[in-house]
């Protein structure tokens, strides 16, 4: 023990010769490779309830923000459609707009920040998911929000884009939003978020490469 | 850390931004894009020779299934996340810049065996293309990330300043 690391702790990380592997970011590495297919697919089977805050959160803020817009909001398994207040136009027939979108495509930050928080093997790890989760919702609810909204104002057409009385500046924010939120965020979110957790984890890293 | 943290947030935006301006798009995101279809198609081409590349489009004369590298599929946006996260770092330079030449090259390369994995399980199952395309592979490149990161910051000569992004509280990381 000439390092500090208290005894528990290097038991955890397997000193003492009885890991194959040495460096510990290399088992940690492998460790996170071999808990993602587990991590993925209990994701996938979970994803409705998994994803039930995130509706709910994106319930509440269309009921604040976007009444107007959506007059409800139905879930089928881990999709979200969101049933509109605008009109398909003239000769298009009767009847309103829903759009459809896959929570999914914004939440597969959860299973690897699951498979990483599992992988360094950290004290309270449960907790540490929990955590985790808790603050991954509201970042899928954003994926989930913008992309209805670029649905609207961006993609459909004229006749119903106009419908949702958007200013040209509100359409670019909105491009902007779904690109962030789903080119950047649901990637970047679970790493930044596993790194701010782990901090002793990778100091002790630091530690042995020093 | 949370001067780390807060860098990495506003680099990361501000690189995003600059991205996503008609200028970069024209003149690196585009003909980057172009350039990974050709990649991937000669490297493909090696032991298929059926697979043409037009712009960003890769597709099998054999059975006429194509690929379009999207935004998000070009490991763009993997490298100005590993970019940020590495200028936002206290190290010194001369390791800012190595570590940037080959993590990137890293991130690209497991970009390159993203497109081709999902040209040929688009052609096998389009059920098992979509899941690798919307969520195992998104995973897989950010882990890649991560780790290029992680490995980055251990070689990373300790100062004062080091000391502070991912450290623990002195009680914890003493012991």
């Amino acid at each position: 023990m000439t390092d500090g690391t208290p005894p528990d702790q290097a038991e955890r990380e397997g000193r003492g010769a009885k890991h194959f592997i040495k460096s510990p970011l290399t088992r940690f590495i492998l460790a996170a490779i071999a808990w993602l297919p587990v991590t993925f697919g209990s994701w996938y089977l979970l994803g409705p309830v998994l994803l039930w805050p995130v509706r709910l959160l994106v319930q509440l803020i269309c009921r604040i923000g976007l009444s107007d817009v959506v007059r409800g909001v139905e879930v089928g398994g881990s999709s979200i459609a969101f049933l509109t207040t605008l009109k398909p136009g003239e000769g298009m027939g009767a009847g309103f707009i829903s759009v459809d979108v896959n929570m999914l495509v914004y939440a597969f930050g959860m299973p690897l920040f699951a498979a990483l928080t599992i992988a360094a093997r950290e004290e309270k790890w449960w907790r540490t998911l929990a955590i985790g989760y808790a603050v991954m919702v509201p970042f899928v609810a954003w994926g989930v929000l913008a992309d209805f909204l670029k649905g609207i104002a961006l993609v459909a057409p004229a006749a119903v884009a106009s419908q949702t009385g958007f200013s040209g500046l509100q359409r670019e924010m909105i491009a902007f939003a779904y690109q962030f939120g789903s080119l950047i965020l649901p990637a970047v979110v679970p790493a930044v978020l596993w790194v701010l957790l782990h901090r002793a984890f990778l100091e002790r890293l630091r530690r042995r490469a020093g | 850390m949370l001067r780390f943290f807060l860098l990495f947030v506003v680099l990361l935006a501000v690189l995003f931004g600059l991205e996503l301006t008609p200028w970069v798009q024209d003149w690196f995101v585009i003909p980057w894009t172009n350039a990974l279809a050709r990649i991937s198609t000669w490297i493909v081409t090696l032991f298929d020779g059926n697979v043409v590349a037009t712009g960003k489009v890769m597709r099998s004369n054999t059975n006429g299934f194509a690929v379009s590298i999207e935004a998000g599929c070009n490991g763009v946006e993997a490298t100005l996340v590993l970019l940020a996260a590495m200028l936002a770092f206290p190290a010194p330079w001369k390791h800012k810049a190595v570590g940037l030449v080959i993590g990137i090259l890293a991130v690209q390369l497991l970009n390159i065996l993203r497109v081709i994995s999902l040209f040929y399980l688009g052609q096998w199952n389009y059920d098992v293309f979509e899941w690798a395309h919307l969520y195992v592979w998104q995973a897989l490149i950010m882990l890649d990330v991560l780790v290029v990161w992680l490995i980055w910051v251990r070689r990373v000569p300790r100062t004062d300043d080091s000391r502070g992004p991912p450290s623990a509280p002195t009680a914890l990381a003493a012991g």
